[in-house]
């Protein structure tokens, strides 16, 4: 366990070694949110409920989903794919270490630090733009809020693993084509910029089935309580298939990809 | 007792062809002939506690595939592969922490951190106590002249300097097996022999068994007493390096320097000796070695000799006439 602790530290020392580049980060995604803000802002100047959503709603959901941005997917386990595809994989292989304990650790000093900048972020958002915020009313909300939020973390850990396995096979480009449509898709369908039921419920449903919405969009939901608990029971049940699957898949295509690769770069 | 053991290793990659130009990528996209390369075709071979192997070829001979396959990165096709008893693509804790894989062209070093840094959390991940960290550590860095470098960011290091430390990184854990790649690439001359007599000192003090692979023949001249020799996936030689030279070498150099200058047709006469390099006042033949004398006391005889020399082919010179597939003879 002492060897993880230490990659912890040692990705916070790497991170902190570049701390321009971590602020322009943080400033994207303050850009980011900024933009999608004013957007909804504007529209509710127009309108004064939106797919079952008040102005107060729908920036309580913006503000949330940018949480759960930083939690979720702030991550440095892409470089995965990089790896396997240059050789660096080696490393790792030789030595006695779990490369996917490895990159966990490495993404929860990711986010832990992202977080931080988050949360003094949220404070200077809250306080200009007097952005309204709604909690969480109960225990159970808040319980059922932190576990789903891990429980998605975990979830894109696996899948964005599975995104990177296809390095195995095709390493052209470090691996980043499949990671570029996966990301497109991403940012539409986790419900990043939008609530995803303002689409009409035949689209939500099918977006329901799919893992996307679990990122970001269930999570925000039961923040806002806007979820009956059956409704609350379901989306578990449909996530924690996503994730068995993922995990599963992983292991599989983790495995079989081990045995063609090509230990390439020397 | 045999520390490494391989029998009948073989690895077979699939590559694909293109032709070349817009067309020949167009194609490609659609259809792909895969073929075959057989970078390890059939190897056998053993070696023993505390043994210094070099293992020399030419590129894409099949030195570094098979370092990998004993490494465990690559799964072999065919055959046996056992490194101190496991097999290595088990890739085992137990045995991962008995070996180490160094090469010359990647690191494993956290490029923006002092190298310090990467030694502390291969502390962790090797599980070394404190006690016998600081002593290794301490060593190492004495013996590779490295105090004031570990603690500077290591891409501002110099290629030696970088060398060294990835060395470091990789003996912290006093491996019993050592698998080097290349070790001295790139680095200069007086590098190369301070990485050189690092090594042997390694090799004696910890009785670590190594196999190194080189394309500098000084390194495995001055390191191994034993080489093997592999081109084109096969084994071509493995055995003491002079014997090499009693085996492959039935000819010797003879350098002749005259004192007024020659033509080539001169030495028409003498078949018995191949001209190697041809210079009016000075001469380079090979002769076999049963005729050196005879042909020695005819050039002396008949030409204004000042002087003659007699000299083994180099192992350089038998190599490369073994790997162009000259005939020796």
């Amino acid at each position: 366990m002492k060897k993880y602790w230490q990659i912890f530290r040692i990705s916070w020392q790497n991170t902190l070694v570049y701390r321009l580049n971590l602020v322009m980060w943080r400033v994207r995604l303050i850009i980011d949110f900024l933009t999608i803000y004013w957007f909804w802002w504007a529209v509710f100047t127009q309108y004064q409920l939106i797919g079952g959503y008040s102005q107060v709603t729908m920036l309580a959901y913006l503000l949330v989903a940018s949480f759960l941005r930083s939690l979720v997917f702030s991550n440095s386990s892409y470089s995965a794919c990089v790896e396997i595809a240059n050789g660096d994989l080696n490393n790792y292989l030789v030595r006695p270490i779990n490369y996917f304990y490895n990159w966990l650790a490495r993404d929860w000093a990711d986010k832990i630090l992202n977080l931080l900048f988050f949360s003094v972020e949220v404070v200077l958002l809250v306080l200009i733009l007097k952005l309204p915020l709604l909690w969480p009313i109960s225990l159970g909300q808040w319980l059922w809020f932190i576990l789903i939020a891990l429980v998605a973390a975990l979830m894109y850990f696996f899948f964005s693993f599975l995104v990177s396995a296809f390095s195995f096979w095709y390493p052209e480009h470090d691996g980043w084509p499949l990671r570029f449509v996966m990301l497109m898709f991403l940012d539409f369908l986790s419900g990043m910029a939008f609530p995803l039921d303002i689409f009409p419920p035949a689209l939500l449903q099918l977006f329901k089935l799919l893992p996307f919405s679990y990122f970001i969009f269930y999570p925000a939901q039961v923040w806002l309580g806007r979820l009956s608990f059956a409704e609350t029971i379901t989306g578990f049940i449909i996530m924690l298939s996503w994730l068995g699957l993922f995990m599963l898949l992983t292991k599989l295509v983790w495995r079989k990809g081990l045995k063609i690769y090509g230990a390439y770069g020397r | 007792m045999a520390v490494i053991e391989v029998a009948n290793l073989k690895k077979y990659y699939q590559v694909w062809q293109k032709e070349p130009g817009l067309t020949g990528s167009i194609k490609s996209l659609f259809k792909r002939k895969y073929e075959d390369v057989k970078a390890v075709d059939d190897v056998s071979f053993s070696i023993g506690e505390g043994e210094l192997v070099g293992f020399i070829g030419p590129n894409g001979a099949g030195k570094t595939t098979t370092l990998k396959v004993l490494s465990g990165l690559l799964y072999p096709t065919a055959g046996q592969v056992s490194v101190l008893g496991y097999t290595p693509f088990d890739r085992k804790p137990q045995f991962q922490k008995q070996f180490s894989l160094v090469m010359g062209q990647k690191n494993q070093l956290w490029w923006d951190l002092p190298a310090l840094d990467s030694f502390l959390l291969n502390k962790e991940i090797y599980e070394v106590p404190q006690a016998q960290f600081d002593q290794t550590l301490d060593d190492l860095v004495s013996m590779l002249d490295l105090k004031k470098v570990i603690k500077i960011q290591v891409r501002k290091l110099s290629l030696g300097q970088r060398m060294k430390c990835e060395l470091v990184a990789a003996l912290l854990h006093q491996p019993k097996v050592l698998f080097l790649d290349e070790p001295t690439i790139g680095l200069d001359v007086v590098m190369q022999q301070k990485i050189r007599e690092f090594i042997r000192g390694y090799n004696q003090k910890y009785q670590a068994t190594i196999i190194l692979t080189s394309h500098y023949m000084d390194d495995v001249k001055e390191l191994c007493d034993r080489v093997i020799i592999i081109d084109k996936g096969k084994i071509f030689f493995d055995g003491k390096l002079d014997e090499i030279i009693k085996k492959y070498a039935d000819r010797k150099t003879l350098e002749v320097v005259f004192d007024r200058p020659m033509s080539k047709k001169d030495f028409s006469g003498i078949r018995a000796a191949k001209i190697k390099t041809f210079m009016p006042t000075r001469t380079v033949f090979t002769v076999k070695r049963a005729k050196v004398n005879a042909i020695a006391a005819e050039l002396l005889k008949s030409f204004p000799v000042v002087d003659l020399n007699i000299t083994e082919s180099s192992i350089e010179d038998i190599i490369r006439e073994v790997f162009t597939g000259r005939d020796l003879s």
